[in-house]
């Protein structure tokens, strides 16, 4: 990247070793090129044979020999996984639960994170030491008083247990992400609508509002994978199959259906898809949103 | 310092607060605070709180409520637990008898204790070291790639970064099963190893471990490595022109211009990679369960296994008390150093 810059400056001052530069210049070019082609095919290799599986007939699927690409490709992996034991039953259930976990998130969190940013009180530092402290505790530990109080309280098996253990998880971070967010924005946007006459509200409402919506939209698609791929607490929290969200069904299905590694693969690709797409999205906020804060605090 | 802090939104503003006026550090504070403040009116810190209006308590109330009724009040409860003979009779009673320190006694007295914790500490060690030596190398190999191969790469990346871990446990699995695992068949053609195509990783002893590596390295390296490189790439190109003009190698040139310049983000990754190494379940459970002969055995499925598998949620609640005190000083440094740094930017 830096070569076309460097040579000409160096050529013009310096003439005799521009060549012997460029010509160093090309042979690690050569290798590095040859290493990340090596590193692709092993870090790609999972998921082509994740997709690869997932397309093949049943005979296909399990011979000694591997076959690199499916000779007969087929949807019926697919179809299976679509129509069997309740699919269908299970996305409904991740679904209603992770949106409802991401909106009461985002929107108490939206309120949280402003008045963290916007306002100067007493204990906001202790308050915000406090949500970075929580993010450190391991879910795990979270989970047993939480399941032993949803035991006493009937909320095991509910959408609304697991929405609120959700919560639990992703609330802090999203206060924490957003706030971010906030802070980004120039206080003089407020203050000129408050010349104009504007309350705290209508300040928040109307101005902050608009000025952090990629923010809120980019920490909403990140609670939203958070919440998606969990696994532990719903494979806790719920004992009924009826209730099972995707991650715990899938889990499930090498048990309940043997070696089924065609239908298998074909779940694991259908399960994946809205978090590669939403993951394509957002990745590069991704990048800069789970350092925000967390580099200088 | 600055390279990284330009990138991140959540401390680019930071430095925007003490840019705009000559006032300094105290009014930084007053500037912030929307409905009364007068910017740069010179307030002290001692006025601020009362500057503030009862809007932020407003806004703050209902997070406030949540936080306390499923986080606060949870962890108290796990402390209160930890101290509880809470079993399934607990369960079914409602009632459960305080027990002193004898979860505590149990747990460290426990065959298992040990060992589960130096495995723990030393595959956290294993998956950050890889993690982070395998990123370092290929956010330093990003940067001397062309547009066309770095696209790749970075697709590549961001690929294995967004697969959910259930899935990818789930494909690790079929990567490595016994006869008709492609892998096994691979380290077979090798031809180095011998014949490998009937091994069973996930229930060999000498294997399991390896499979579970490999899987969280796999998935780790990508947030790393983008992360490495986004900072990488916000070095100056002076600085290495100067360096060939000089004719350093490229190796001191990483070492006297590169890496002092990835020192925050790095430390930054590491204590991350720590925290996330440290709590990781799903793959480890989806695996191996913690097994075979424990070997896969680390706090996060210990906790588990102890409270739903056994239903000894007291003993789960020592394990989970004494996991967090462990993490909190693994991470103590960075906690400390952040707190600190909050003095100015919280």
């Amino acid at each position: 990247m830096t070569a076309p810059t460097v040579t000409p400056t160096t050529s013009a001052s310096v003439p005799a070793p521009a060549p012997a530069g460029r010509r160093r210049k090309r042979k690690p070019r050569v290798l590095v090129n040859v290493l990340a082609v090596v590193f692709c095919l092993i870090w790609v290799f999972p998921i082509y044979w994740m997709v690869n599986t997932a397309f093949k007939p049943a005979d296909e699927v399990t011979t000694l020999t591997p076959i690199w690409l499916p000779l007969r490709p087929t949807l019926e992996n697919f179809t299976r996984a679509l129509t069997q034991d309740g699919f269908l039953v299970y996305l409904r259930n991740s679904a209603i639960v992770v949106v409802a976990a991401v909106l009461l998130s985002i929107v108490v969190g939206f309120l949280a994170s402003a008045a963290l940013s916007r306002f100067r009180f007493r204990g906001r530092r202790a308050i915000l030491v406090a949500i970075l402290f929580v993010q450190m505790i391991p879910s795990g530990a979270l989970l047993i008083p939480l399941f032993l109080s949803f035991q006493t309280l009937g909320l095991l098996n509910s959408y609304i247990g697991l929405i609120l253990a959700y919560v639990a998880s992703v609330l802090p971070f999203s206060i924490w992400v957003m706030r971010g967010f906030f802070v980004a924005v120039p206080v003089e946007i407020e203050e000129a609508a408050k010349v104009d006459g504007a309350g705290t509200f209508r300040i928040l409402w109307s101005v902050l509002f608009p000025l952090v919506m990629p923010g809120v939209i980019a920490t909403s698609v990140f609670a939203f994978i958070a919440a998606w791929n969990d696994y532990l607490t719903a494979y806790v929290m719920l004992k009924d199959q009826g209730m099972y969200t995707l991650p715990v069904w899938l889990a499930g299905f090498s048990t309940n259906k043997g070696t089924d590694f065609g239908g298998l693969m074909a779940a694991s690709v259908l399960f994946s898809i809205p978090v590669v797409v939403f993951f394509l999205i957002v990745q590069r906020r991704l990048v800069s949103g789970m350092t925000a804060g967390a580099v200088k605090g | 310092m600055t390279s990284t802090a330009e990138r991140v939104p959540g401390s680019a503003q930071a430095e925007p607060g003490t840019r705009h006026g000559p006032a300094g550090r105290g009014a930084g504070g007053g500037r912030r605070s929307v409905p009364r403040g007068g910017r740069g009116s010179g307030r002290g810190p001692g006025r601020r709180s009362v500057t503030s209006s009862r809007a932020p308590l407003v806004l703050l109330a209902p997070a406030a409520l949540l936080l306390l009724a499923l986080v606060v009040y949870p962890l108290v409860r796990l402390l209160v637990i930890s101290f509880q003979d809470y079993g399934l009779r607990a369960i079914f009673t409602g009632q459960a008898g305080f027990a002193g320190f004898s979860n505590y006694t149990n747990v460290l007295t426990d065959a298992s204790f040990w060992p589960v914790i130096l495995r723990t500490v030393l595959v956290t060690g294993a998956m950050v070291v890889g993690t982070i030596g395998i990123g370092m190398a290929v956010s330093q190999m990003l940067t001397r790639l062309g547009v066309v191969m770095r696209t790749v790469v970075s697709v590549v990346l961001v690929l294995a970064w967004a697969m959910p871990n259930v899935a990818s446990s789930l494909v690790w699995q079929w990567l490595f099963q016994p006869f008709y695992g492609v892998l096994n068949w691979l380290i077979t053609q090798l031809g180095v190893f011998g014949d490998h195509t009937q091994d069973n990783w996930a229930s060999s002893p000498g294997q399991a471990l390896t499979i579970v590596l490999t899987l969280v390295i796999w998935q780790a390296v990508p947030f790393v490595a983008l992360t490495l490189y986004a900072a990488q790439s916000q070095i100056a190109p002076e600085y290495y022109e100067a360096g060939a003009l000089d004719g350093a190698s490229a190796w001191s040139m990483y070492r006297a211009i590169t890496l002092p310049a990835l020192v925050p983000t790095l430390l930054l990754v590491t204590i991350l990679s720590v925290i996330w190494d440290f709590n990781v379940f799903n793959q480890i459970w989806l695996l191996t369960k913690g097994g075979p002969e424990d070997t896969t055995l680390t706090l996060g499925i210990w906790t588990f296994v102890k409270s739903f598998v056994s239903n000894a949620y007291g003993q789960g609640a020592a394990i989970a008390v004494i996991s967090t005190l462990i993490l909190g000083a693994l991470t103590s440094y960075y906690i400390r150093r952040l707190v600190r740094s909050g003095e100015e930017d919280l």
